[in-house]
């Protein structure tokens, strides 16, 4: 008898724990859908915000229950592959590079006539002729911040036009004791930033269809014109116009740094422009990254909100909490004022969002309406100029080996050598 | 006189009990082991549906694998340098907490503590200690044993001894626990026999500290390199195995090929690469180590 309830408790438990293995269900016990939508939070994109932004959106779309997914990192690509593996994809994911998940089925386009309706560049990041996230708002990545105090202390009285004029500055700015560039060399998307404005400016400013040639095999990593643009950066860290230890400094005290009058000039994408600090926002300026000629190229990328599952079981009620969702100007108060997102929804001023932003955000969002020569934000595109899978990793790793290593050949073959294994 | 044999008292609970353990271990250890090991002869994409069977092409690539060389070089370093470290570390605290007073067993409890914290947990912590305007770098600076504050996570090298030294910190508590119980069981007639015979503190710590220890140590240094060997929370929370993947492991690899480079089949050839170098690595040491062991 006591040997049977022994082997009775045993057997419940291993059922215990093979009942936890049970896959979750999609369907509300009312009729209700419930859809599971990934999302990331940062300093500017918290909880509260992204509680309140799918609360706003559920109101228009009755019979949905949302079911929040939180990404460990902002790396949300990496994130949503793993659900992917575990058989868990989420039915909704927020700010995904969709290229790598449209070439394996996974994700369902917008309907081009909504798309063309509401938002200034229908095709921003379209990838393969399709809208697969709706491009509710770019980004500029990265622009050139500065510290305008630090620079009249220096002597310099208007930000460089031109690469010569840059270094000029930079060197003018150490001369005085200021640190001329803030890195938070410690996070590698970070560490890559005066590279990622190095390659847009010089490359692609000069070839904006580098990228595409680079998938056809036209252009390689390795040659002449792109050593020549990532010998720029090693002049930099060479000349010490970067912070002591930059390597490790994490991407969260490199904002501080910067914001705190550490160091005069900060290279990073314009969500920065969430991080200016309102108290004295009129102390700080933008600019471009400099070419050699001084022409302006200005390296854009077209983001947006949520991509659709092509497998979700409701993908009328997906679609429909997703257009709600990327139509709610509430929504992007909290992306401009937070997170420095530039707008791209149609008939829609600043004043309509009614935000509060500062002069450099005006001056820096002034970028986007104006006629320039706009090219794709090396490595942060997410239409047909983003990178093959791994490549963003390869680039960031080579971005912090170059900060002390004079190897521009060799870091540059191991980037064609990493190319040509991802899309083999 | 003759002897008869005992009757067989098969206790059905305990059979039950041991099935058990035996089908969670075949489930959650050798199918996925299985699953694995077939996956490494394909070229699955954890996007895609379907793979194709390439065979041996994988393992064959591993050869041209730069990355892959300079992780395992890197993670087969670390194991042997912090097994060391931890190891020797272990055998010292043990020898100071060799008390029976209640401090000491507070103490006790205080050196095992980092083994009871998540890695990620250790890693954030220990970043925000070896960060430029951290903890470390403020009384160094301050005492005057450093100039200017020490980029640990910074460059390469130093990055790597960061990496090493807090699993050093977190191995370290577990490894004295060990050496500890082993160092308890040694019978105090031991000491005083060879007291007796004139051998002085360090003969006796060479001639029967050390040789008793031996169960204890084949116990540390053996878990100590599969711990190593294995190494990933650690390395995520402190450095995301940079600067430039120099503090990439071949655990942080496998995760990198498989949910970066949506190279699943890869992934898992590196990971059977990585249980049969541990596997080798463990037994060999296992049995070296055992040679050592004394029998009372």
């Amino acid at each position: 008898m006591r040997h049977k309830r022994l082997l009775a408790a045993c057997l419940a438990a291993g059922l215990a724990l093979l009942a936890g293995c049970s896959a979750p269900s999609s369907g509300g016990s009312t009729g209700s859908v419930t859809l599971t939508y990934l999302t990331f939070e940062t300093p500017s994109l918290t909880a509260s915000f992204w509680d309140t932004s799918i609360a706003n959106a559920n109101k228009k779309v009755p019979g949905v229950t949302i079911k929040k997914l939180v990404a460990p990192s902002t790396d949300r690509d990496a994130y949503a592959k793993q659900l992917q593996a575990s058989g868990q994809f989420p039915d909704l994911l927020q700010s995904i590079t969709p290229s790598t998940f449209v070439q394996a089925g996974l994700l369902k386009p917008y309907d081009q006539t909504w798309v063309d309706a509401n938002f200034l560049l229908p095709l921003g990041n379209a990838y393969k002729g399709k809208v697969y996230i709706p491009p509710t708002n770019s980004q500029i990545i990265p622009m050139v911040f500065y510290n305008k105090t630090l620079f009249t202390k220096a002597g310099i009285n208007a930000p460089p036009k031109t690469w010569s004029d840059f270094l000029t500055v930079c060197a003018k700015l150490k001369a005085a004791g200021i640190t001329p560039i803030e890195l938070g060399g410690g996070d590698p998307f970070a560490a890559s930033m005066p590279l990622v404005g190095i390659l847009s400016a010089d490359v692609l400013g000069k070839n904006p269809n580098w990228l595409q040639d680079r998938y056809s095999g036209k252009v390689k990593f390795t040659d002449a014109n792109v050593q020549t643009a990532v010998a720029k950066y090693r002049t930099l860290a060479k000349n010490g116009y970067f912070e002591d230890g930059a390597l490790g400094v994490k991407y969260a005290d490199s904002i501080t740094n910067f914001t705190s009058g550490k160091t005069a000039m900060y290279m990073m994408g314009s969500w920065f422009l969430g991080s200016v600090p309102k108290d004295h926002a009129d102390d700080f300026g933008s600019f471009m990254t400099p070419t050699d000629d001084g022409s302006l190229v200005v390296p854009f990328a077209v983001g947006g909100s949520m991509a659709i599952s092509a497998k979700t079981a409701a993908p009328d009620k997906a679609t429909a909490f997703a257009q709600a969702w990327s139509l709610d100007p509430d929504n992007y108060k909290a992306l401009i004022e937070g997170d420095g997102a530039f707008p791209m929804l149609k008939g829609k001023s600043l004043t309509d969002y009614h935000v509060t932003v500062t002069q450099v955000f005006k001056d820096s969002y002034a970028y986007v309406g104006q006629q320039n020569t706009k090219v794709s934000a090396f490595g942060w595109a997410t239409n047909d100029d983003s990178m093959p899978s791994g490549l963003n990793d390869a680039f960031y790793a080579a971005s912090q080996a170059l900060y002390s290593s004079d190897d521009v050949a060799g870091q540059m073959a191991k980037l064609d050598a990493a190319w040509n294994t991802a899309t083999k | 006189m003759t002897t008869r044999a005992r009757p067989w008292r098969g206790d059905t609970a305990l059979g039950a009990i041991a099935v058990l353990g035996i089908g969670l271990y075949i489930v959650f250890i050798i199918v996925p082991l299985i699953m694995s090991a077939w996956k490494s002869l394909t070229d699955e994409n954890p996007l895609l549906a379907h793979s194709d069977f390439i065979g041996l092409a994988n393992y064959q690539d591993m050869a041209h694998d730069d990355a892959l060389i300079s992780s395992l070089g890197f993670t087969l370093v670390m194991a042997a340098v912090v097994t060391v470290a931890a190891n020797a570390a272990g055998i010292g605290f043990a020898m100071l907490l060799n008390r029976t007073s209640l401090s000491f067993r507070m103490m006790r409890t205080v050196a095992f503590l980092p083994q009871v914290l998540s890695g990620v947990i250790v890693g954030f912590v220990w970043r925000y200690i070896l960060a430029q305007d951290g903890i470390l770098n403020a009384v160094l600076v301050s005492t005057g044993l450093s100039s200017r504050p020490i980029t640990w996570l910074g460059s390469p090298l130093l990055a790597r001894f960061s990496v090493g030294l807090v699993a050093a910190w977190v191995l370290t508590g577990f490894t004295t626990v060990v050496h500890l119980a082993a160092l308890q069981s040694i019978p105090v007639e031991m000491y005083q026999a060879a007291t007796v015979d004139g051998a002085g503190r360090w003969q006796q710590f060479r001639r029967i500290t050390l040789p008793m220890l031996a169960p204890g140590t084949t116990i540390g240094v053996t878990l100590s390199l599969i711990t190593m060997l294995k190494l990933y929370d650690i390395i995520v929370a402190l450095t995301s195995g940079g600067p430039a993947n120099s503090t990439e492991s071949t655990a942080l690899y496998i995760i990198k090929l498989a949910f970066t480079d949506d190279r699943f089949g890869y992934a898992s050839a590196v990971a059977m690469l990585l249980l049969a170098v541990s596997a080798v690595i463990a037994l060999s040491v296992t049995g070296l180590l055992r040679r050592r062991e004394v029998d009372l």
